[in-house]
């Protein structure tokens, strides 16, 4: 059987399998680059190139070194490097040794393999004019199939492939469909009824209804606020040793989630989180003040070490951090390097750095009064600051005559007068830390009373947070501006990032790579702030800009087709990947700024495109798969697996038990002694079960309190802005899905609701728990193997058993 | 990120599907040739030359030990106890405020003694590992690039002061693969008190696909989480969830073949199975005779933390794991305030596991296939500030020392020295990428062909290079 299909694979390679000049890349990556890292990188690296020639990169073998241009693609008979390895050219390669005849096979035959360069056409400094000019809209390019595109992306995609003699993958079947929107648009499996009508609806309209529907969900928010609160770093507490909470850093979050459902203009959204307190728009109105003093939140995101040993340095480290974040997150942009020397490899000085940062030099953190806004049920947030109030009280209370409790005990075991010396000490150290009494060996330590006095401190604690988290104040920023203080703090370049090694002073002004000359921004003046970050939100947030929009429509485009056009999100710049389909990536830019930068047009823009609709599966898959293997020609939709968040959710959605409540201060989760004790400078109250159940993105976010099935299934990192998951498969994650909590409790829940839904039969309850996580019935197969448990077990208990495995299922946890 | 790999082995399943390495041959690719180019990313790989030892041990000293009271005696800081120290000609701007002030030169509350044949001198905090000195070799000239925590743990793990890259258990992971595949490659033993800065990171596998990761056991109750099936599940029920999902997934992969990561996620349920049985059996401590236990100091509370995960370590090594890394709590040798008494702490903490583990090693034949080294993230400084009341150092990236042993290690020796005040390395200077060079070296790794390429460029442990400590070699 093999010969005749291998005889069939090579026809299909050397007929419809002419490379093309951007394959050599990829036959460099496979081919060549294995080889050559093997027998010839140790002298010819970056760093030890002999005779200047490192063979490291497709690119570098192209410059060559002393003797000149290393290959000659399509050509391996004119390659030097061919004929240095021959031994036609002296002294032979490897030096002192030979190349193993069938490494020189693959290298000829690679080389050889490579589209010849008619003109060197893609030289960098021409990727870095196209992207530092702002986008126009390009011709839409007419498709030979024209009858496969159903909107201009297609014809871009289209266009692409057929210049290659491939073809676009058939659509997807509609359960993979709804299945793909809803875990794509609101983070949940859609239900059985939901997929039955869907499937049965033969409205030409209803892929662009449904679209519609999920985009008007508000629990659309609630997904998609998590990609943005993972560029955005977002936590609730400080990171580092002390790692202090944030009350009400949950505002943020929630400002997030109604941006989303709200649809607010992205330049608006900019606007308001580097600049909330400097914005004048026509857009908003005065209530949105404090709405915009939240959305501030964005520049406070970053860890804080509170107990830095140089204020000077933690200082620096904010505007550092500040500065590196903004220009990654809006520009796609790696300004980070050019805080200690010029940019290696984007045309970014380091003074643009310090000028950049010179934007934020006025900025002071800050807790500012911010009442709620109508979003956020002020009513209800005033409620539970009362109630919590009252048990603050309360709880003080108790906290006193525990003491008073305790005092007492203690006077009566080392028979004291009430008024001893000894006494006042005691009671004095109570209110000091608890290490001090660790260490003592009293009896009274190991008593009762102690304990019930620790508990009462406990509590206390446990409800001033709360309390604390229902207070109408925001976690923002203010610039500092005289009277308060004599000057705006002057900004200078400081050599290798070096605080102490001040060079030249700069003034606030944009990159000059993007604006074409370094001249000093133009500051509006804003009364009792500096001006700086709105002029800098305004030139980021401009359809003039020829970054902002280009690298917000590719990260929309990453989060529905699994990589981005570019597929380094957050750089654009040289040493980032390229794009794909730079006109169809302009394309969407000029169409969102038409759009007035509604993300949500975009959403229905990809979404409804045949591309998206595609199926992961295509007939000619095996040529495919060897001609473009990333993927990047879009011939077939990519593969999706359930994020962390979602499958969480997920799970507690197919048990019934997902508690949609929305908004206000997040839920602590129950978690393992190992991450949630020990720690010196607060203790992890897990809040009540009801509201444990809440999606995910209503989870309490301490930085070091990371909860490990969340942590396993590659939850964002914390720590600094993360503009693309990892997606790891290792043995920890079906450890957690086998054996974890989360799906062996829920599994008994959903058994339950399987048998009230369904019943009384197996086979229906076997079908129902099917259509619940799968969305389709089980086929006479699966249905016999689930049977089998029934006759093993008590129906719910098999009911539970088949719960927990379609729980872990490939078919659940992947999206076709 | 992770492209790469998931493209390989895409590759490799497709055509292993329609005829396996015949075609590949036929197709003219060499796929030999291409590193990682297997089934399994982590089955053995044969090494650039020949290993000298097959696993490592990294006994890492969180926070900072310092150099001059430990194994760089500096009889000129007991000359000049307590007068002025000059740091006008130092640039050191981590804590510019700390060296603004004046300082005072502190002598060493520790003694020193020669030991063993060698006669390598070690302080008093080290009664137990100084019947080791023969097996060790000091290097006294090692500098950080970076004198914060966070910047100088990085380091010392990944090369990088930054976040980002892979641990060096991952490098090593991904160049050799491991023995046992019922283990993880890379086992992490932090401190669960007190875990390093950035925890997971610190072990991480970056920009190397996630199979690399080390994998954290833990020294009380379940040594991986969720390892033991769900209380009051029977064997029975279990096999039977086992079963089906087995046909389930069997089922769907048959139809959805071209997704490698489908067979991949049945990869590794089967290794968590095989976890299942083989890591309680493999760490079951309890089971070690007493004097074992004693030897690692276990029924003391003040070793017992190292002293397990010691053991631990010694037990992993034997059954074929390739990278063992152990962390003291975070920034548990930061002696700022109180040099003898923090260091005494931790050298009381420490000690008696570590020559434990060292005389285990040897006694079991393991220590010449096993390569171990001792370091924290940096030195630390000859002073004191002046109007501090107890004698602390504070941290000093310019010179550290570092211990070697085991295989591929010429034991006995002392390499580099320090300027009279221990303040600097001025002979011999190695930094930690030479460090890391040489840890690459005795696993039978070149440091400058162990390469990944991502972002643009060719990425290695040591960047552009790191020299090995021949010194050391035996």
């Amino acid at each position: 059987m093999t010969a005749v299909k291998v005889f069939a694979l090579l026809a299909c390679l050397s007929t419809g399998a002419m490379a093309q000049p951007e394959d050599n890349q990829a036959i460099f990556q496979n081919k060549i680059l294995p080889v050559l890292t093997e027998n010839c990188a140790a002298c010819h690296s970056v760093s030890t190139s002999q005779n200047g020639l490192a063979v490291t990169s497709y690119d570098a073998l192209l410059r060559g070194g002393k003797h000149g241009q290393a290959i000659v693609p399509g050509s391996s008979q004119t390659s030097l490097l061919i004929q240095y390895i021959r031994g036609e050219k002296t002294p032979q390669m490897p030096l002192g040794g030979s190349l193993p005849p069938d490494r020189l096979a693959a290298l000829t035959s690679a080389i050889d393999q490579m589209a010849p360069i008619v003109a060197h056409t893609e030289s960098r400094d021409e990727y870095l004019e196209w992207l530092l000019k702002a986008p126009k809209a390009p011709a839409i390019p007419a498709a030979a199939n024209a009858g496969a595109v159903t909107n201009p992306i297609d014809a871009f995609v289209l266009a692409k492939l057929e210049s290659r003699q491939m073809r676009p993958a058939p659509p997807a079947d509609r359960r993979t469909l709804i299945r793909r929107a809803y875990f794509d648009l609101i983070g949940l499996p859609p239900t059985p009824e939901e997929v039955a009508a869907f499937v049965a609806d033969h409205d030409p309209q209803a892929w662009p209804k449904l679209i519609d529907r999920l985009l008007a969900d508000p629990r659309y928010g609630e997904h998609w606020a998590r990609h943005w609160l993972d560029l955005a770093r977002y936590a609730e507490s400080d990171g580092f040793a002390i790692d202090g909470e944030r009350p009400t850093a949950w505002r943020y979050r929630d400002y997030v989630i109604r941006a989303f459902n709200e649809d607010k203009p992205y330049d608006l959204f900019i606007k308001e989180q580097l600049a909330g307190d400097e914005v004048k728009d026509s857009r908003e109105s005065e209530k949105d003040a404090s709405e915009r003093l939240v959305a501030l939140g964005f520049l406070r995101m970053a860890t804080w070490e509170a107990d830095a040993t140089s204020q000077q340095q933690l200082r620096q480290d904010f505007l550092n951090e500040t500065t590196g974040t903004t220009a990654s997150v809006f520009l796609g942009l790696t300004v980070g390097c050019a805080q200690c020397h010029n940019h290696k490899y984007d045309p970014i000085p380091q003074r643009d750095f310090y000028r950049f940062q010179s934007f934020f030099a006025a900025t002071a953190v800050d807790e500012l009064p911010a009442p709620f806004v109508a979003g956020e049920d002020p009513a209800g947030m005033k409620k539970k600051y009362r109630f919590y109030e009252d048990q603050v009280d309360l709880a003080r209370q108790q906290l006193e005559s525990r003491k008073e409790t305790l005092k007492a005990r203690f006077i009566e075991s080392k028979h004291l007068q009430p008024d001893a010396p000894a006494v006042a000490e005691f009671m004095k150290e109570l209110n000091v830390a608890n290490a001090f009494f660790q260490e003592r060996t009293d009896a009274i330590f190991k008593e009762d009373v102690w304990k019930k006095y620790l508990e009462a401190k406990d509590e206390l604690k446990r409800v001033e947070e709360l309390e604390s988290r229902y207070r109408p104040v925001a976690y923002s920023v203010k610039d500092l501006v005289p009277p308060l203080v004599p000057e705006v703090p002057p900004t200078y370049i400081l050599r290798g990032g070096d605080l102490s090694a001040k060079a030249e002073k700069v003034e606030p002004g944009v990159l000059e790579c993007v604006l074409g000359k370094s001249e000093p921004a133009q500051i509006p003046f804003r009364g009792d702030s500096t001006g700086r970050r709105i002029a800098l939100a305004e030139w980021i947030a401009s359809p003039a800009n020829p970054l902002t929009a280009r690298v917000m429509v590719n990260r929309i485009w990453q989060y529905h087709f699994g990589e981005g056009l570019v597929r380094t999100p957050s750089d654009f710049g040289k040493n980032g990947a390229k794009p794909t389909h730079p006109e169809l990536l302009d394309w969407l830019a000029t169409q969102f700024v038409e759009h007035k930068w509604s993300i949500k047009a975009m959403h229905r823009l990809m979404l409804t495109s045949a591309t998206y609709q595609q199926s992961t599966s295509h007939p000619d898959w095996k040529q495919y798969a060897d001609l473009d293997p990333g993927n990047e020609l879009l011939w077939r939709m990519n593969w999706g697996r359930l994020e962390a968040e979602v499958l969480r959710d997920s799970v507690l959605a197919l048990s019934g038990r997902l508690n949609p409540e929305r908004g206000g201060p997040g839920a602590l989760l129950d978690a393992p002694a190992d991450v949630a004790e020990g720690f010196e400078f607060f203790k992890w109250f897990p809040s009540d079960e009801a509201e444990q159940h809440r999606r995910t993105i209503y989870t309490f976010q301490r930085r070091s309190v990371v909860n490990p099935m969340l942590d396993v299934f590659d939850a964002a990192n914390i720590a600094a802005t993360c503009p693309q998951r990892n997606r790891t498969t290792v043995a920890p994650q079906a450890l957690t899905l086998m054996n974890g909590d989360l799906t062996n409790r829920e599994a008994r829940y959903f058994a339950e609701r399987v048998q009230k839904e369904a019943g009384p039969t197996p086979a229906a309850e076997i079908d129902r728990a099917f259509e619940l996580v799968l969305s389709r019935a089980p086929s006479q197969k699966e249905r016999g193997q689930a049977l089998a448990l029934y006759s093993k077990f008590a129906p719910s208990e098999a009911l539970e058993h088949l719960g927990v495995v379609l729980l872990n299922t490939n078919e659940f946890l992947f999206v076709e | 990120m992770d492209f790469n790999a998931s493209r390989r082995s895409f590759l490799y399943r497709n055509l292993t599907g329609v005829g396996g390495l015949a075609l590949m041959e036929l197709m003219g690719r060499d796929l030999r040739g291409a590193p990682n180019f297997t089934d399994n990313p982590l089955a053995p790989k044969p090494p650039h030359h020949p290993a000298k030892a097959k696993s490592c041990i990294f006994l890492t000293m969180l926070g900072g030990v310092s150099q001059v009271d430990t194994f760089d005696p500096k009889p000129a800081l007991k000359k000049f106890d307590g007068t002025a120290m000059d740091w006008s000609k130092e640039k050191t701007t981590d804590q510019p405020a700390l060296f603004a002030k004046p300082r005072l030169i502190t002598a060493s509350p520790f003694s020193f003694q020669k030991y063993g044949h060698c006669g390598t001198e070690v302080s008093e905090l080290f009664p137990n590992l100084a019947t080791c000195v023969d097996d060790l070799a000091v290097v006294r000239s090692i500098q950080a690039d970076n004198g914060n925590h966070p910047a100088a743990v990085f380091q010392i793990d990944t090369g990088f002061v930054t976040p980002g890259s892979p641990s060096v258990g991952a490098w090593l992971t991904y160049g050799l693969g491991t023995e046992n595949q019922n283990l993880p490659a890379f086992v992490a033993l932090p401190d669960f008190r007190s875990i390093p800065f950035s925890g997971a990171q610190q072990w991480g596998s970056g920009f190397l696909p996630a199979s690399y990761q080390g994998t954290v056991l833990r020294w009380k109750g379940e040594a991986i989480r969720n390892l033991r099936s769900p209380e009051g599940l029977s064997g029975e029920a279990q096999s039977s969830e086992r079963e089906l999902l087995r046909g389930l997934n069997q089922d769907y992969l048959r139809d959805h073949f071209t997704n490698p990561d489908l067979q991949a996620r049945i990869d590794s349920y089967e290794l968590a199975y095989r976890m299942q049985t083989e890591v309680p059996a493999v760490l079951d401590i309890e089971r070690e005779p007493a004097s074992v236990r004693e030897m690692y100091g276990l029924q003391d509370p003040v070793t017992e933390s190292f002293g397990k995960r010691c053991l631990m370590a010694r037990k992993l090594v034997e059954h074929g794991v390739r990278y063992v890394q152990l962390y003291t709590p975070s920034q548990s040798w930061d002696a700022h305030i109180d040099i003898r008494k923090n260091h005494l702490k931790n050298a009381q903490e420490t000690d008696k596991p570590v020559a434990a583990l060292i005389k285990d090693l040897k006694q079991r034949g393991l220590l010449e296939s096993t390569l171990l080294v001792w370091m924290g993230e940096f030195g630390r400084t000859p002073d004191t500030p002046a109007d501090q009341k107890t004698k602390g150092r504070d941290h000093n990236p310019k010179a550290m020392s570092v211990w070697f042993a085991g295989g591929g290690i010429k034991g006995g020796t002392v390499v580099g020295a320090t300027d009279d005040l221990g303040l600097k390395a001025v002979q011999d200077v190695y930094r930690v990428r030479d460090v890391h060079a040489t840890i690459l070296d005795v696993m039978g790794l070149n440091d400058m062909r162990l390469t990944y390429y991502y972002a643009g460029r060719n990425r290695r442990l040591t960047d552009t290079g790191g020299k090995r400590i021949s010194q050391i070699l035996a």
